[in-house]
């Protein structure tokens, strides 16, 4: 028997590969990018986009009819053509005439149509499909069950002209119109409710710059670049891998060692070494995502027993909130764990927009004596000298309470612990499941918790800032302020320009005298990426975002 | 002469007494006090004790361990949270010193009171000292004293630090295992780790026991449907991974020190079950039992005092390997972000959070680990040698 | 010899581990159910309203009775069907037949390896009887006995991973090798399971070590190793043919419970290396409050257990037969 020889040699060079260099096999090719995810994700279907991630990946495998980018100078989004490719609308923005496209394919081979786009309104606003959007379309004609009533709404003028018709008195943007379209001639086969578990959420059939190559569970989801998109340009990425990788320390080796090409969420305290080996872009997208520390100002067991208001016995006292904003060391965590990758948060105003923040406001600073001084005059002091301040008969006590897969909150509840011991304050830190914590602040059953908001573009406040509780269940310090509700209900009026930005800035002023909660500051998302990817942009937007231009 | 200021405090103002009164006050006298009364009780004690050449490995163990659990205010004599300047303090390998500038203490106010305070703070040590700064390099001129802190600066005036013949007073602050990423020293943690873990075992193995042989005994004396129901109940127990039941309780339902107690100590009970349970069941088929029993003597109160003894050789080893049981547990749950929070330190929380510098800090894992290893070592030691003293064919 | 199975006591057993198991499951549901917290809260996010948390609450059937959501549980379980996971979106028997290969060859290698280097040591201590090695490796069982999975597991990422770099931290494989060919996934996979297989297994090997050094040193006092010795059999014969099967007896039972264990996830080892195990996924459900995952991965383990225990009574019944009726009990 004879071996030919071809497959010797070939089987020599695998055992030398082997010995040699096991490291990465085929991610060296320069069109493809591998990026790190924390999690696999749940179902590629843009009606359930739950997280990040699968909203980046259903960006890059749908087309929505516009897209939005980042004006950096200027601080603000800007609409661009995607599906849509002009759009106008009538003169007292109650409607708006669409252009679409006539020259896009479902990766199927169906083409993609005007159908579609009315479909996919429906089923995004049909209480049925719990899908993500799902009550979001307050601009449009709905029922009662905020399901947008088409006939009223769309008007087809013709294959590829589109009228929409919203709700009068209503301020509609393009925002309400950028969502990933979705396939009519799929999901009106199934019923509704089986939308959600269908075979296609597995397997979509796409229209988008890319389609999805293969989806391994738990390891990766692969997708390539779809040559017929009108979107394609030869020598951008083919293909984008987005492995799963749950553990931080095996993203950052697999990133050192060339396993993949880009991560988020880095560590600041890993980054020098990041850029030290010099072949990593390391940039941050800033002012999406602050930290803040959470004051109950209402009594939580009062609350709960009859449903009354009153102010918590600690945090109910603007003073006493400004005085724990002075006594916390914010630049202490700032230089040691976030180490310049943060800013120190004023307000839920986020720097990055640039016209509505008031940028002259000085940070509350680490100062104990003043802190203190705020303290006495509230009446808090320490009689018997133990070390703890009383008031009535009241030591300063309470909990902290923060979710435990936190590392950066940990951190800070850490030192911030060390902080308020100082002044007389015993704070614990109680360390509880997310779940369990979201729960207990939606019940306002905690005294002070520590927790992040993420910030939505374009910038909205009524959601966590106004008064009424019950429409509000967001405003989970239960602050109340008569004069904010009013600036903010003016904000949802059709004022523009400079009147806007300075209503921001009062709406600004007001939360940062009454520190409802202590706004401690603004967090990068630190991301690192081979040098060899081109024509990346972070903005805030995000960073895995209009992929189809990278090199 | 803490105690005394205190005593003296105590009879002159009795209710600014009381109010000062703390745990970690009182945690101190008691070792204090410990700390003089042992050797004087061995003293009295020496004829009965074994001589030193009986001492092995396993003694000197068993000593340390209980001498650290008793003493840890003493041997550290430091607050195991301390932390102060992270910039220059976070993640030293072991064997570091810090420099550490002084800054003149306030002025002490006259009274037995503020003697009193001023005492206690020299004995029970805060979690912080705005009174030190420590430091990278440190330079003087006529008014400032310019301390660098990894790349920051700190400008102090001359007249705010406390001099000595003219020159800033300076201590070192010594790392003998290192510190973590906040600059806490990881040997007190260690040692009060040691307290956390010891306490943990002791009062769940305690709770397994009363379990096990209360249950132990209800099915050996009334056999029937009990025994039946019970012993169910432990192969209930038996037949699964528990770890998840304890994650799943700890996670729904909250975990801190005394549930974390609970979950392990209703987790433990079924081999003592079993071990009550057989010994009561052959002592019921024992001649003497059964003659005792026609003699007209009561079931119940024999079996007491027959039983009893009997079993409590098997107890006590199986307790002290339930002992080692535990204390794994408890670092194998701390590890995992499920232990009792971060109000103590335990070393399975701490190798947790070195878990995210192992790169940078094989110390925040090594001593820890090194401190779990040693414990469990002894403590499986212990009951092996117990089993073999009992009852040299017993096979632990 | 009659070669007959004893189905009735067998029955027996399996019947009363089933309705354990049943027992078990039926409490766990409840108690899922009852304790705090509330799967829909991960839904929240300042985009959504409130009233989709109520639906998601009626689509999880959250919004019914215990006993109703219970007796809807039995009538499908007993088809086969679970439920749908919260968190996956997707029936929970697939969700866990997608780990369970993974599972069962991690555990299955870890569980070699430990039989296998339990064996072969104590042989090599059984033949240095008493002398220094003996000794040595009695000593060092107890120390490895003494190590839990957490401290060795991080030494060894620290030395092979971080310092050294000879082994990968975390995964079960590299992604992006997608048309290398059959060989170098199985070095890939090697490379990716040696850490943690030898972790988990060292934890299980100080038990088996002593396991067999003891029963090895009981046998040998025993008459018929005496009568075989005094016969002129060679020592390698006895120790091959007769000390290690009649050792292997009490091990069997031992080691079907350990197997069924590593079967239900090697919960540390999972999380210290990131691998796609039943532990990792037990945990993340009880961590996400997904009801129906828990409840599934429960069963999973529990079926397994019961079936690696039997496994290994029917492996002893074929080796003794006298051990039928201690089943019994």
């Amino acid at each position: 028997m004879t071996v030919p020889r071809k497959n010797i040699s070939l089987f020599l060079s695998i055992l030398f590969s082997l010995f040699i260099g096991c490291k990465n096999n085929s991610t060296t090719s320069s069109s493809q990018v591998v990026i790190a995810i924390p999690s696999d994700v749940e179902r590629i279907n843009p009606l359930f986009s739950y997280s990040i991630n699968e909203a980046n990946i259903n960006e890059l495998l749908f087309l929505s009819l516009v897209k939005h980018t980042w004006n950096r100078q200027a601080g603000e989004v800007k609409t661009e053509p995607m599906f849509a490719t002009s759009w106008e609308w009538n003169l007292d923005s109650s409607a708006i005439m669409l252009q679409l496209r006539d020259d896009v394919q479902w990766s199927d081979g169906v083409p993609l149509s005007i159908n579609d786009v009315i479909f996919s309104f429906d089923v995004y606003s049909d209480p049925v499909v719990e899908s993500y959007l799902y009550g979001s379309f307050k601009c449009f004609y709905t029922d009662k069950e905020e399901h947008i009533i088409s006939s009223k709404t769309f008007e087809k003028l013709s294959e590829t002209k589109l009228k929409i018709n919203f709700k009068p008195g209503s301020t509609p943007t393009l925002f309400n119109l950028d969502f990933p379209i979705v396939p009519k001639h799929i999901f009106d086969k199934m019923p509704r409710t089986e939308i959600a578990t269908a075979e296609e959420s597995f397997a979509p059939v796409t229209s988008g710059p890319f389609n999805l190559e293969k989806w391994e569970k738990n390891q990766a989801v692969i997708i390539k670049e779809n040559p017929t998109s009108f979107l394609h340009k030869d020598g951008n990425i083919k293909r984008i891998i987005f492995k799963v990788i749950p553990d931080y320390n095996a993203r950052l080796a697999q990133l050192k060692n060339g396993e993949i090409d880009l991560a988020e969420y880095l560590k600041p305290e890993d980054v020098s070494q990041l850029k030290n080996s010099g072949s990593f872009v390391v940039t941050s997208l800033k002012g999406r995502e602050y930290d803040y520390l959470g004051w109950n100002n209402l009594d939580p067991i009062l609350y709960k027993k009859s449903g009354k208001i009153v102010p918590n016995k600690l945090f109910g006292s603007v003073k006493t909130r400004q005085a724990l904003s002075m006594a916390i060391n914010r630049n202490e965590v700032l230089s040691q764990y976030l180490r310049g990758y943060g800013a120190v948060a004023n307000s839920p105003i986020s720097p990055i927009f640039k016209n509505a923040v008031d940028d002259k406001l000085p940070p509350y600073s680490f100062d104990l004596a003043k802190a203190r001084t705020l303290l006495e005059e509230e009446g808090w002091s320490d009689k018997d000298q133990n070390g703890i301040l009383e008031k009535e008969g009241i030591e300063f006590k309470f909990t902290l309470t923060i979710s435990s897969n936190n590392p950066r909150r940990i951190f800070a509840a850490t030192v911030f612990k060390n902080n308020f011991r100082q002044l007389g304050i015993d704070m614990k830190i109680d360390q509880v499941e997310l779940g369990m914590l979201i729960d207990r602040i939606n019940n306002k059953s905690v005294d002070a918790w520590m927790a992040s908001w993420i910030i939505p573009i374009p910038l909205d406040l009524k959601f966590s800032w106004y008064s009424n509780l019950i429409t509000t269940p967001m405003n989970f310090p239960s602050y109340q302020n008569k004069e904010l509700d009013a600036l903010l209900d003016n904000l949802e009026t059709k004022i523009t320009g400079q009147q806007k930005n300075d209503s921001y800035k009062k709406v600004e002023a007001i939360l940062y005298r009454d520190q409802p909660v202590t706004f401690l500051y603004w967090i990068d998302n630190v991301v690192a990426y081979n040098k060899k990817l081109k024509n990346i942009e972070v903005t805030p937007l995000g960073t895995v975002h209009h992929c189809w231009l990278w090199q | 002469m803490l105690l005394a200021s205190y005593l003296g405090l105590l009879f002159s103002d009795y209710r600014t007494a009381l109010d000062q009164f703390s745990l970690n006050m009182a945690d101190y006298f008691c070792s204090l006090f410990l700390i003089i009364a042992i050797p004087v009780f061995l003293y009295f004690k020496r004829k009965k004790l074994p001589t030193l050449k009986t001492f092995s490995f396993l003694h000197y163990s068993v000593t340390v361990i209980f001498y650290i659990f008793l003493f840890a205010p003493v041997i550290t004599n430091d607050n195991f949270d301390f932390q102060k300047d992270i910039s220059v303090t976070r993640l030293l390998p072991p064997f570091s010193s810090i420099h550490a500038l002084h800054l003149k203490s306030d002025t002490k106010k006259p009274g037995r009171l503020n003697d009193f305070l001023s005492l206690k703070r020299n004995v029970v040590k805060n979690s912080f000292d705005d009174k030190i700064v420590f430091y990278d390099s440190l330079r003087q001129n006529k008014s400032n004293v310019v301390c660098f802190q990894n790349g920051l600066l700190i400008s102090l005036p001359l007249s705010s630090i406390d001099l000595l013949n003219g020159k800033p007073k300076i201590s070192m602050r010594h790392f003998v295992l290192g510190s973590d990423e906040f600059g806490r020293d990881i040997f007190n943690r260690i040692i009060y780790g040691t307290r956390i873990s010891l306490l943990i075992g002791f009062c769940a193995v305690i709770l397994s026991l009363i379990i096990g042989v209360v249950l132990g005994f209800l099915a050996g004396f009334s056999g029937g449907v009990t025994d039946v129901l019970l012993s169910r109940l432990t192969d209930l127990f038996l037949s699964f991974p528990i770890i998840f039941f304890i994650i799943l309780i700890l996670a729904f339902f909250g975990n801190s020190f005394i549930s974390v107690i609970v979950v392990l100590g209703f987790s433990g009970w079924m081999s003592l079950f079993r071990i009550v349970k057989g010994e009561i069941l052959s002592l019921k088929t024992k001649d003497y039992f059964i003659t005792a029993q026609q003699l007209g003597l009561s079931g119940t109160k024999l079996l007491l005092r027959e039983a009893l003894p009997v079993i409590a050789v098997p107890v006590i080893v199986n307790t002290v390997f339930q002992f080692g049981n535990v204390v794994l547990s408890e670092s194998a749950l701390s590890f995992l972000g499920l232990g009792i929070g971060n109000d103590f330190p335990s070393w399975g929380a701490m190798i947790n959070s070195g878990q995210e510098y192992l790169a940078q800090a094989w110390w925040m894992i090594f001593f820890p680990g090194f401190a779990i290893v040693l414990t469990l070592i002894t403590v499986n030691d212990l009951g092996r040698k117990l089993a073999h003293q009992f009852n040299p064919r017993m096979h632990a | 010899m009659k070669r007959s199975l004893p189905i009735l006591p067998l029955a027996k057993r399996i019947t009363t581990s089933a309705f354990v198991l049943f027992l078990t499951v039926s409490f766990l549901f409840v108690l899922v159910r009852i304790a705090p917290g509330d799967p829909s809260q991960k839904f929240i996010s300042p985009n959504l309203s409130p009233k989709l948390v109520e639906k998601v609450k009626t689509s999880f059937q959250l919004d019914k009775q215990i006993h109703v959501q219970y007796l809807s549980f039995v009538k499908n379980a007993a088809t086969g069907n679970l439920g749908v996971s919260y968190a996956f979106h997707r029936p929970v028997v697939e969700v866990i037949f997608d780990v369970l290969p993974f599972t069962i060859l991690f555990a299955v290698s870890a569980f070699a390896l430990q039989l296998i280097a339990g064996l072969l040591l104590a042989v090599f201590a059984f033949h240095h009887n008493q002398k220094i090695w003996d000794k040595l490796l009695s000593r060092g069982s107890m120390f490895l006995y003494a190590v839990p999975s957490f401290v060795s597991g991080l030494l060894f990422i620290y030395v092979f991973s971080v310092q050294l770099k000879i082994f990968p931290s975390s995964g079960i494989k590299t992604v992006g090798t997608l048309e290398s060919s059959f060989f170098l996934l199985l070095v890939d996979y090697t490379k990716h399971l040696f850490l943690p297989v030898l972790v988990l297994s060292l934890t299980g090997l100080p038990v088996y070590f002593k396991y067999f050094r003891e029963n090895f040193e009981e046998n040998q006092k025993k008459l018929f190793t005496l009568y075989l010795r005094a016969n002129g059999v060679s020592e390698r014969k006895i120790l091959l043919s007769h000390l290690i099967p009649n050792s292997l007896n009490s091990i069997i039972a031992y080691a079907g419970v350990d197997l069924g264990i590593l079967f239900s996830g090697a919960l540390i080892t999972e999380v210290i290396f990131s691998l796609p195990g039943m532990g990792r996924l037990t945990i993340n459900a009880i961590l996400g409050h997904d009801y129906p995952l828990i409840v599934g991965c429960t069963l999973t383990a529990g079926i397994l257990i019961i079936f690696t225990s039997l496994l290994a009574d029917l492996i002893r019944l074929n080796i003794d037969k006298r051990l039928i009726k201690g089943l019994l009990n």
